[in-house]
């Protein structure tokens, strides 16, 4: 790990620069251990990086040596992730699926097999960024593995489940973006109102369940009549 | 209670506070005032704390009836203010009477004016602030993107003594001097020849500029595409190098992420300053070294 300084108000941790579970825990693990400190203002954790802001009751030397230290006792074995699985219900049929055939294409697999492949494995959120609420999650099985549309859509609807490289995403909002989108969850990921106003935090565990679009629809009224209820569907 | 009553919003007028910070770990922006020197004066002018709303008004101000009477202090950007149509002075703390209408003319000096209102502002706030959010603007801060017949009450505060500021007393807000910038993260990714055009050129505050960023019009010389950086934190002030080689300068409503590489961030006291440039304006770079 390495500390970098980021303007004076904040520093930047490095791990090794790579998409790696392993390094991703490291990040987390810190990322849980700084929350404890009160001169840091604000968290960043991302794939293998974690921004500190701090006030001015504490400096960069001091922090960094807080950080060193917690850092050097630490191993991101001893972090407590959540061990409860979410699962998401991802209707992937038409007009969901805008870009089913062109990932089709691209991975050489049918719609068949790209959903099969997309819900058999349990993703990590790695972190959250890019709009209020998106998750990072991964790895996509190699397979699936598909680059970024050449032209980003203005507007891409909430809900929409995306893929990108060897990741993939839910949309919490309307955004423009250049994921490959291959379905869209009724359920809301994202609500303001909430006191935890986002569905997931970095190091949740995630996994998508098919469902059909009589299925997404009726999801879809419950939530909109504010009949659904998230803890109920998550049990 | 003193009413306010919005006759016109002007160009772009939105509350503010010093915005949410500890949120950014789900993605959330940090928003809050740009110009966070000028914003706590005016809050300190007018007898409240430094994390009080204001109004951030940008270079077409509002019209406002003042129903009843309270205290304000105007301090930033010099947005012709007056108040019936007599001019006013900004950075002092201002009666107003019981009818007063306060609007805004030409754009003078600088971008943004903070407009501060003695007492407790009855307006929703969300995650800790009443500062504008873009994320779901209609539930999460509805009153804080001033529209047109928008009504403001505030609970009115002690009376506050006049208070003047000087000239010489205040930051200086001018956009001649050079903006202070610590190397950013990736800073030995950039070549010399970039390095040397980034701090030696002048850059044009870009017209797509906006609260969560300032484009920058020139692309920096001989600008070789940099490996994408992972996804990492950014932050306001941080200036990422696009593909294309423009600059971006990121500032209040920034996203909280980003994959272009960071050459700089600004020092905080300029990126007070650099909030009150406007579209159009030119801005050179500074290297200054971490104390």
């Amino acid at each position: 790990m390495k500390i970098v300084r980021f303007g004076d108000s904040a520093l930047l941790l490095n791990f090794e620069q790579k998409i790696d579970e392993a390094i991703n825990n490291q990040v987390l693990s810190l990322y849980k251990q700084l929350q404890e400190i009160k001169e840091v203002t604000f968290l960043i954790p991302a794939y293998c990086s974690l921004t500190v802001g701090f006030s001015e009751n504490t400096s960069f030397k001091t922090l960094s040596k807080q950080i060193e230290e917690l850092n050097s006792k630490s191993q991101s074995t001893d972090l407590e992730l959540n061990s409860k699985i979410i699962e998401i219900p991802v209707c992937y049929q038409t007009p969901y699926a805008l870009d089913m055939n062109e990932v089709s294409e691209k991975t050489g697999l049918t719609q068949q097999e790209i959903i099969d492949t997309h819900c058999q494995e349990t993703y990590k959120v790695y972190m959250l960024g890019f709009v209020a609420g998106f998750a990072y999650l991964g790895s996509l099985p190699e397979q699936l593995f598909c680059p970024r549309k050449e032209e980003p859509r203005k507007e891409v609807l909430v809900g929409s489940v995306g893929l990108a490289g060897l990741q993939t995403g839910i949309y919490p909002a309307n955004a423009p973006g250049g994921w490959q989108i291959i379905g869209r969850t009724p359920i809301p990921t994202f609500n303001p109102k909430a006191e935890k106003p986002t569905l997931f935090k970095a190091g949740d565990a995630v996994k998508f369940k098919p469902i059909s679009t009589s299925e997404f629809e009726e999801i879809e009224k419950r939530v909109s009549s504010n009949t659904f209820n998230l803890e109920e569907y998550y049990g | 209670m003193a009413r306010l009553h919005f006759l016109k919003s002007g160009l772009q007028t939105t509350i503010q506070d010093l915005g949410r910070q500890g949120v950014q770990d789900l993605g959330i922006p940090i928003n809050g005032t740009m110009d966070k020197a000028s914003a706590q004066l005016a809050n300190q002018l007018a007898g409240n704390d430094a994390n009080s709303p204001v109004l951030e008004i940008a270079l077409l101000g509002p019209k406002i009836q003042f129903e009843d009477p309270c205290q304000i202090a105007i301090t930033g950007a010099d947005l012709s203010a007056e108040i019936n149509g007599n001019t006013i002075p900004l950075f002092r703390t201002i009666n107003i009477e019981h009818g007063d209408v306060l609007s805004f003319g030409k754009p003078l000096t600088g971008c943004r004016a903070y407009l501060a209102i003695n007492g407790k502002w009855d307006i929703q706030s969300w995650l800790g602030s009443c500062s504008a959010s873009a994320t779901n603007t209609a539930q999460t801060t509805p009153d804080s993107i001033i529209v047109k017949d928008q009504i403001l009450e505030i609970i009115r505060g002690k009376e506050q003594p006049i208070i003047a500021i000087s000239e010489s007393e205040r930051l200086s807000l001018s956009i001649e001097a050079p903006i202070k910038v610590y190397p950013g993260p990736e800073f030995d990714a950039f070549s010399d020849i970039e390095k040397q055009s980034f701090f030696g050129n002048s850059f044009t505050i870009g017209p797509d500029s906006n609260r969560m960023g300032y484009r920058l019009k020139e692309a920096l010389s001989g600008y070789t595409q940099k490996k994408e950086v992972i996804s990492s934190g950014v932050i306001p002030g941080t200036i990422q190098i696009t593909n294309s080689g423009q600059p971006i300068v990121l500032m209040a409503d920034a996203q909280t992420t980003g994959g272009y590489p960071r050459i700089a961030n600004v020092s905080s006291n300029d990126l007070d300053r650099l909030a009150q440039f406007k579209p159009g304006d030119k801005v050179k770079f500074e290297l200054i070294s971490f104390k």
